[in-house]
Parts: structure tokens; C-alpha cells; sequence
């Protein structure tokens, strides 16, 4: 494989080229659906040349909506300050209670442990509709039902699994030594926990939290079950907005540009720790 | 003056019984290397008397209290683990300094104390590194002070020159008791070295099959054998072994090895008749090239320098095979080997082992 | 106290199976019911009932076959893709490495959102992909909303979202293989193809099984990509299983029916994923020996 032709190195040029623009198109055309105006939109043909405008950006930021048959309230911002809060809430949680955890799965062998992670492990693939359905139901009679304690603690099913599976394999590559020549010296088992546990396994904290941000941000269908319009985050409240604004295809265009940017900065600033986070997630477990 | 007891420890992982039993004590100031091959449980026995592991029975007692319950953090002791066990993310001289600070002492104090150890230990230039940046022997002395530092009645190491380069080693194995004197706790230092543990026990322990098959004075151990697989761990090369059988005779008892007839001393008429096995050290054969009154003809089949001795390769009479040491010097008088050469035994320093125990037939005086 | 410590650690984990598993049993108990919110009265026990009305129903079939067709779909084509793409870049070349990071953003964005994207790109009126099919000489192309594309358009969305989890997967296979054998294939002049099948698959095998499997478990449960771009329609074009049950449940309110479709599903995928846990409990043992 050390020598290619020049043939094959332009065609493997191209045929990455084609890759690339096939998977970066559509995120690209919306950024650009968004800074146009609902006429320029709907011109045909389509062109690349157009005098950018910021005008749905402000109409969302500001929550006005200026159409022809009047004004329409957007509450599209209310919507991204619930993802951001839902997503941080229950990242914040899961690594509060999943980081324990998981150094006990790692550290003890005790069969509640194998119980716990054996069942986890099982519900990874069922359908999250068999648990939602009845939960609804549940919520209701606890009158969990729309309210952000109710989601943050919903999130937990996709962030907890989550965070134990990678933690979990980052806490069992530190040599137990380590933690015993720490007590040893005279700490206790806190203090090995927070002082050598942790900080050795920061790579992992940070691969599992940030991989939980990005799932509990893109989740859709708790949200759309669980809550309704006002706690809504950005994934059903976009939906909402396409069938309420109608026409208005450069505030929706703004919207979802608004909506997947953090997930897609997030995952350009930290791919390192993503790819591992997903390839150790499915391959190391 | 703190002493540390171990009673009946033992010790099972699954179906094995890793310490079976295992007893002893340690006085202040004084060091006990327990010796025995790897697997034997010489590390877990360390790891129950620091606390990390839990015995499944026996005590451990630390100056007069049962510690066997305590967590390791309460313990005082301090341990040098094998693989370093160093903090990666901390620099050496937050590592040296870990025990310290666990004791709450006020930083002045530690910054001298640690500046003072890491001197003795010849590390003090490397203070500011981190553990990746340091060589084995740097890691393997940061690990010793931060196991001292703190000045513990116990110190636990675990065959802390393992990992160590051979010159380092030898350094090491000069340099250490005189260290060790001047902290006066009670010390367990593990190795499979039968030289490191002559060098630094005042006792050893040698740990076989979960118990403690001889406790004796390094002397004691080598020329007081308590069975055969003590007296084969001691000695290199290894010591010879001849099946044979004692005789009563009309001078007394003797034994006929290699074809001869040798006279015992009579304190060995208790064993006489029994089939054993005699044990001769390769030191106490003599070989010459001219043949003394009763010596034993032997082929000299090889002849190999070992440091500034010679280790020569013996077929006895009836074919026996046995290896001599002798000087560099006497060594050149035999060549390559090839060649018929005559030895002697020394009577006295023959070992008896029992053929079906193993243990060691020792003289009885009346 | 040093014993319990394990059992107080994992006790928040201990509670989220306790979550999952309530309501688990709960839908297995009401798929038992005839149970419509909109009717408490007629509520009771009506064994497998249920059950046994799928077999004869054809709304079920359709939805077995839809959701079925929907993964074997996505699957081959992903897996076909994915595997195209880690080829190409499975040189680490700062061109290769930059790019496979930038095929990392469609897997990044909440499929409900690209589905609305491609809505977006879709429509017929102003939809760049519209508009560029109809230079093809397809006008009124109706994409998702005409019943005979309809699974094409979701299959693409799915496509363009979870590629890249095969391409990452099987790239990183790729990159982990031993050089060995392909160096001593290239010396003996053993020809690119022979190598490929004959080697480099079946070295990849344990990736791609892996890739596989994750994503048919994931792909039959589909529910944000077909909810947003068609709530399944056109008509029970593209009713997939999750799909079916939450209008059942939200739009029929019939929670007997909601519960024993999802039953169903959770059975499909319990076999499959069961194959699959003890596939990827070697492999990470495997993994673990190796690292």
C-alpha cells in the first residue's frame, strides 16, 4: 500500500471530496437557508449569491415574529434555555451518581454490581417507548408530569448507562496500588477517591459527560412525552415551530442552525474525546 | 519499643490456601526478610499487614493493639511497593511528602523533613520532576521515602529492588540497613533473592506453601537447612543431592557416598539405617589433581568461571553428577576440564534430609 | 461499614434500574388489559388477547414489515458506506484525519432536527434537493410525502445521520489491524482485492458484527427521523413499530394495544441484542488481552 498511482490518489481525492460534501451539504445549505429571507428562499433556481440578512436571528432572539398577517410570539429562546438547563442538569447528576458507581463496579466485585450493570447493559437496546409509556402514566399520578425534576430524573436512563459504561473501564486501568499506597500513607477512602481516583480518570469523566451533553441534548421523544410546550427543549420545540410559523422557512432554517450548533461545537472542540467515548462505548465497553 | 506480631494468618483466593498459618514477630530495629518464590503469597502477607487486604483469619498486632480490623489509613505503617506505586499526577516531592501531609503537619515541617530524606536517599535533585520522568532507581528510592518519611513503627518492603538494575542493586543492598538502622521500626522486607535476604535479615522467614518452613538467622538458614527445599534455595550453585543410607558400624556410623566409606560423628547414630538423602554444598568439595589418601576419583567434564570463582562439572564413580566451586586461581590448574581430578567431602558440613520428607536429620549430642 | 461501602456507592445506579424496571413490568402487565384511557370502564384482564389480534391484524403486519424493511435498509447501506469511507481515510494523513472529524457533525446532530433539515431540503417548492432533482428531469418529486418515496427519503436521513458511527467504528478496526499479514502480502505481489476479502474482512469481522448489530437494534426502534419527518405517514407508509405505539397510546389512547406492540418489539430486540452481548463480551475481553 506504500505506493499509489497518481491516478488512485486523485480518485481517492475526489471520491473523499464527494464524502465530505454529501455529509456537510445539509448543514451547510441551512446555515445559509438562514440568513436569507423568505424571498430569497423561494426563488428558483436557488443561487449561492445573495446578500446575507441576520434578520431571523433577531426576530428569534428577540422572540417577534413580523409577518404579514401580524405579529407572532416565538418563545424558540425559551426552548434552548431548557436544553441547556435539562442537558447540564442531568450531565451534572449523572456524574454525580454514575462516577461512584462506576469506581465501585471497578473496584469491588460484589454481585449487586453485576446485577446492576447486567441490567443496564440489557435495556441499552430495548425501546425507550415500553419504559415511557407506563412512566407517563406514573407522572401523572405523581404529578411529575412536566417539570424539569421530572426530566432531569428521566435524562438519567440515557446519561447514567452512559457514564458507568466508560468511567467504569478508565477507573479499572488505574493500578489498585496507587489507591493503596495513598491510604496507606494515611488517607482515607475518600480522600483516595477524590485525590487519586478522580484526577486519574479525568480523560474518561470527560469523554463519558460530554458524550452524555450531547445525547441528552439531541434526545427527542422523552421530551416530546414528558413535557409540554413551556419546558420543552430545542428537538420537539423545532417541530413546533415548523408547524406553527408555516411560511416563515428562514426563522425555522435560524432555529435548527441555533439548535445544533452547541452539540456540533462541542463535538469539533473535543472529537478526541468523543470518538474515544463512542468507539470505547461500543467496542471496550 | 514497637513490635509487630503476626498470629495464624491465613489467607485463601478462591480454592487456594495462599498463607496457611503463617506466624511471626519483629522487633524494633530489626529486619526480617521473608523469602520464597514467586506465587507464594509473600506479597499478600505484606498487603494484610498494611491493611489493604483482609486476612480470613489470625490478627495482626502493631506495638500490643489488634489492628487486624483497622482501616490502612490508622495503621502507621508505611510500605515500598515492588512496582513503585508512585502518584502519577504528583510531583516527587509531593509523593515523598503524601504521608505527611495525611498527618496533618504544618508545611514548614514537611518541606524539611522531605528535603532531609530525599538527601539520605540521594534523590533531592529530582524533587520538582514527575514520576514518568525518572529512572527506575530514582522511582524505586521516591518510593522508599515516601515509605520512611514519615518515620513508621512498620515498614513493609516488598521487593523493592526488584525493578532495579543490577549495579543499583548492589549499591542498594549495601546502602539499605545502614538506612533502615537509623529509623528503628520493626521491617518486613520481601524477596525471592536468597543473597538480599542473607544480606538484610537479621531472621528469615522462608515462606513455602502458605507456611513458614524455617524462622532462623541467615547463618542458621544456610548451614542448618530445615528441609531440602530451603537448603536448594540457599546456595549457588545449587547444592548437591545424593540418596544414600546410613550404617552402623563397628567405628561408629558412617554413610558410603560416591564410593567411599565416611566416618560421622556418632551424633548421627539415632538416623542410622534410614533411607536419606545427603546434601553436599559445592564449596565443601575439594578437587585436586593429585590423588590424597581416600580421595574420590572424578571426570572433570567442564570447567565454568563465575565471577571470581569457578564452578567445575564432576561425574562421580558410578556416574553421580555433581558440582564444585573453587578459586579463580586453583580453577587454572584444571583447564577446560577433560580430565580426571581427585576430590575429598568434609565430613562435617554433610547434610541428612529424610528421602520421603524432606526435612533435615540433624545430629543429636547426648 | 468498609463492606457496605459498594452497595452505598452504586445505590443511585441501583435506583435507575429500579426506574426502568417498574414501568417495564407495568407495560408488560397492561399489554395484558383491555385498556383505553378514553374508556376507564371497559378496563380488564384479557390474557394475551392482544396478542393474538396482531396475528390478524393487518395494521401490524404492516408495521413488522415496514420496520424490518426500514433497518435492512439502513443497515446494508450503512454498513456498505461506512466501510467505503474508513478505506478511504484509513491512511492517517492530516487531510484523512481532518476530514474523518468532520464527519463526525451529522452523527452529532439530534436526528428529530435532521429530519427537519432535510424537510427543509426537501420541499417541493423551495428545497435545494427538489430543485436539483427536477434538473434531472424528476419533477414533482414528492419525497416523503408520496408514498412510494417515502422510505427512501427517511432511509437517506438515516443514512446521512448514523454513517458515521460505522465509519468510526470500522476505522478504528481498521487502524488496530496487525500490519503483519499485509505487509507479507504486498511482498509476495498477492493481488488488492485477494487481500481485502480474504484478509482484511475477516479480521474486521468482530468491528463489523459489532457496527451491525448496534445499529438494527437502533434502526427497528426508529422514532425521532420517521415522527418528525412524517408522524409516519404518508397513510401507514412508514409506521414503524415506535411510531405506531405512541399514537396508539396518545392518539387512541389505547394503552392495552401501545403496551403489547411495544412488548413485541422489546422481544425482537431482547433476542437479537442477546446474540450480540455475548459477541461483544469477547470481543472486549479480547480487547482487554491485547491492550
Amino acid at each position: 500500500m506504500e505506493r499509489m498511482s497518481r491516478f488512485e490518489r486523485a480518485l481517492r481525492g475526489v471520491l473523499i471530496a464527494l464524502v465530505l460534501v454529501f455529509f456537510l451539504f445539509p448543514i451547510f445549505w441551512i446555515l445559509l437557508m438562514s440568513l436569507q429571507t423568505n424571498d430569497q428562499i423561494l426563488r428558483i433556481p436557488p443561487s449561492l449569491l445573495f446578500e446575507p440578512t441576520l434578520t431571523n436571528y433577531a426576530a428569534l432572539l428577540t422572540g417577534r415574529l413580523e409577518t404579514a398577517a401580524g405579529n407572532l410570539d416565538i418563545a424558540f429562546m425559551r426552548n434552548l434555555g431548557n436544553s441547556l438547563l435539562l442537558s447540564i442538569c442531568a450531565v451534572l447528576l449523572s456524574l454525580a451518581l454514575g462516577v461512584p458507581a462506576a469506581y465501585a463496579f471497578a473496584r469491588f466485585k460484589f454481585r449487586l454490581g453485576e446485577n446492576i450493570a447486567f441490567t443496564l447493559l440489557s435495556f441499552r437496546f430495548a425501546p425507550p417507548l415500553l419504559v415511557l409509556l407506563p412512566l407517563s402514566l406514573y407522572f401523572k399520578q405523581l404529578g411529575l408530569t412536566d417539570t424539569y425534576v421530572g426530566l432531569v430524573w428521566v435524562y438519567q436512563l440515557i446519561c447514567l448507562p452512559l457514564i458507568l459504561w466508560i468511567v467504569r473501564g478508565y477507573f479499572e486501568d488505574i493500578s489498585p496500588d496507587i489507591e493503596h499506597a495513598y491510604r496507606i500513607a494515611g488517607h482515607s477512602w475518600w480522600q483516595s477517591f477524590r485525590r487519586i481516583a478522580i484526577p486519574l480518570a479525568k480523560p474518561g469523566i470527560a469523554a463519558a459527560g460530554l458524550l452524555a451533553f450531547i445525547f441528552a441534548w439531541n434526545n427527542f421523544v422523552f421530551a416530546l412525552i414528558l413535557a409540554s410546550a413551556d419546558k420543552q427543549p430545542v428537538t420537539v420545540g423545532a417541530l413546533a415551530f415548523v408547524t406553527a410559523s408555516g411560511i416563515q422557512y428562514g426563522q425555522i432554517a435560524a432555529a435548527i442552525v441555533l439548535s445544533v450548533t452547541p452539540t456540533l461545537a462541542l463535538a469539533l472542540y473535543a472529537q478526541r474525546y468523543l470518538v474515544e467515548g463512542l468507539s470505547l462505548g461500543a467496542v471496550k465497553g | 519499643m514497637v513490635r509487630l506480631d503476626l498470629k495464624n494468618l491465613a489467607k485463601s483466593f478462591k480454592a487456594t490456601k495462599i498463607l496457611d498459618d503463617v506466624s511471626l514477630s519483629v522487633e524494633a530495629g530489626e529486619i526480617v526478610a521473608v523469602l520464597g518464590p514467586s506465587g507464594t503469597g509473600k506479597t499478600v502477607l505484606l498487603r494484610i499487614v498494611a491493611g489493604v487486604e483482609d486476612p480470613d483469619g489470625g490478627n495482626v498486632i502493631i506495638d500490643g493493639e489488634d489492628m487486624t480490623d483497622v482501616a490502612p489509613d490508622r495503621r502507621g505503617v508505611g510500605m515500598a511497593f515492588q512496582n513503585f506505586a508512585l502518584f502519577p499526577h504528583l510531583t516527587t516531592f509531593d509523593n515523598i511528602a503524601s504521608p505527611l501531609s495525611a498527618r496533618r503537619i504544618p508545611q514548614d515541617q514537611v518541606v524539611q523533613r522531605v528535603k532531609s530524606i530525599a538527601h539520605m536517599l540521594k534523590i533531592d535533585h529530582v524533587l520538582g520532576h514527575a514520576p514518568r520522568e525518572l529512572s527506575n532507581g530514582q522511582k524505586q528510592r521516591t518510593a522508599l521515602a515516601r515509605a520512611l518519611v514519615a518515620a513508621p513503627k512498620v515498614l513493609l518492603l516488598d521487593d523493592p529492588l526488584r525493578n532495579v538494575d543490577a549495579k543499583l542493586r548492589y549499591e542498594m543492598r549495601l546502602e539499605l540497613p545502614r538506612l533502615l538502622r537509623t529509623f528503628d521500626a520493626a521491617v518486613i522486607y520481601v524477596t525471592q533473592d536468597y543473597k538480599e535476604a542473607m544480606a538484610l535479615g537479621d531472621h528469615i522467614a522462608v515462606l513455602r506453601g502458605g507456611r513458614i518452613e524455617q524462622w532462623a538467622p541467615p547463618s542458621t538458614v544456610y548451614r542448618e537447612p530445615a528441609s531440602i527445599d530451603v537448603a536448594r534455595l540457599f546456595g549457588d550453585p545449587t547444592i548437591n543431592l545424593l540418596p544414600c543410607r546410613l550404617d552402623r558400624d563397628g567405628n561408629g556410623v558412617s554413610v558410603k557416598l560416591l564410593g567411599r566409606n565416611v566416618a560421622l560423628s556418632p551424633a548421627y547414630t539415632h538416623a542410622a539405617g534410614r533411607e536419606l538423602i545427603a546434601g553436599l554444598r559445592p564449596e565443601h568439595i575439594t578437587v585436586d589433581d593429585a590423588s590424597v589418601r581416600d580421595a574420590i576419583p572424578f571426570a572433570l567434564e567442564a570447567v565454568m568461571p563465575v565471577n571470581v570463582r569457578s564452578v567445575l562439572y564432576l561425574r562421580g564413580p558410578a556416574g553421580e553428577e555433581l558440582l564444585a566451586t573453587v578459586g579463580e586461581t586453583e580453577a587454572a590448574r584444571f583447564g577446560r576440564g577433560h580430565r580426571q581430578v581427585w576430590g575429598a567431602l568434609v565430613p562435617s558440613e554433610i547434610l541428612f534430609f529424610d528421602a520421603g520428607s524432606g526435612r533435615r536429620v540433624a545430629p543429636q549430642a547426648d | 461499614m468498609r463492606g457496605a461501602l459498594p452497595y452505598v456507592l452504586s445505590l443511585p445506579a441501583l435506583l435507575v434500574c429500579v426506574g426502568i424496571l417498574i414501568p417495564f413490568f407495568t407495560a408488560m402487565y397492561y399489554s395484558l388489559l383491555r385498556f383505553r384511557l378514553s374508556l376507564p370502564m371497559m378496563k380488564g384482564f384479557i390474557w394475551f388477547d392482544n396478542y393474538i389480534a396482531f396475528l390478524s391484524d393487518a395494521a401490524f403486519w404492516n408495521t413488522v414489515s415496514i420496520s424490518l424493511t426500514y433497518a435492512f435498509l439502513t443497515v446494508v447501506i450503512e454498513l456498505v458506506l461506512g466501510l467505503g469511507i474508513a478505506l478511504l481515510l484509513v491512511r492517517p494523513t492530516r487531510l484523512n484525519n481532518a476530514a474523518s472529524i468532520l464527519l463526525l457533525l451529522p452523527l452529532m446532530t439530534a436526528p428529530a432536527l435532521a429530519a427537519l433539515m432535510w424537510k427543509l431540503m426537501t420541499n417541493p417548492n423551495f428545497g435545494i434537493l427538489s430543485y436539483l432533482v427536477s434538473l434531472a428531469g424528476l419533477t414533482d418529486f414528492r419525497w416523503a410525502s408520496d408514498p412510494k418515496t417515502a422510505l427512501l427519503t427517511v432511509t437517506l436521513v438515516d443514512v446521512w445521520v448514523y454513517t458515521p458511527f460505522i465509519m468510526i467504528l470500522l476505522l478504528a478496526g481498521l487502524r488496530s489491524l496487525p500490519k503483519q499479514p499485509f505487509e507479507a502480502a504486498s511482498l509476495d505481489g498477492v493481488p488488492r482485492s485477494f487481500v481485502f476479502f480474504r484478509i482484511t474482512l475477516p479480521m474486521l469481522m468482530p468491528y463489523i458484527i459489532t457496527a451491525t448489530l448496534f445499529r438494527l437494534l437502533d434502526s427497528i426502534q426508529q422514532f425521532d427521523i420517521i415522527y418528525s419527518m412524517t408522524q409516519g405517514g404518508p397513510g401507514d407508509r412508514l409506521m414503524v413499530f415506535q411510531v405506531q405505539a405512541y399514537l396508539e397510546f396518545f392518539q387512541y389512547t389505547n394503552v392495552g394495544r401501545s403496551a403489547a406492540l411495544m412488548i413485541v418489539l422489546w422481544a425482537i430486540t431482547y433476542g437479537l441484542s442477546n446474540i450480540f452481548i455475548k459477541h461483544w463480551l469477547k470481543l472486549r475481553e479480547r480487547a482487554r488481552s491485547l491492550a
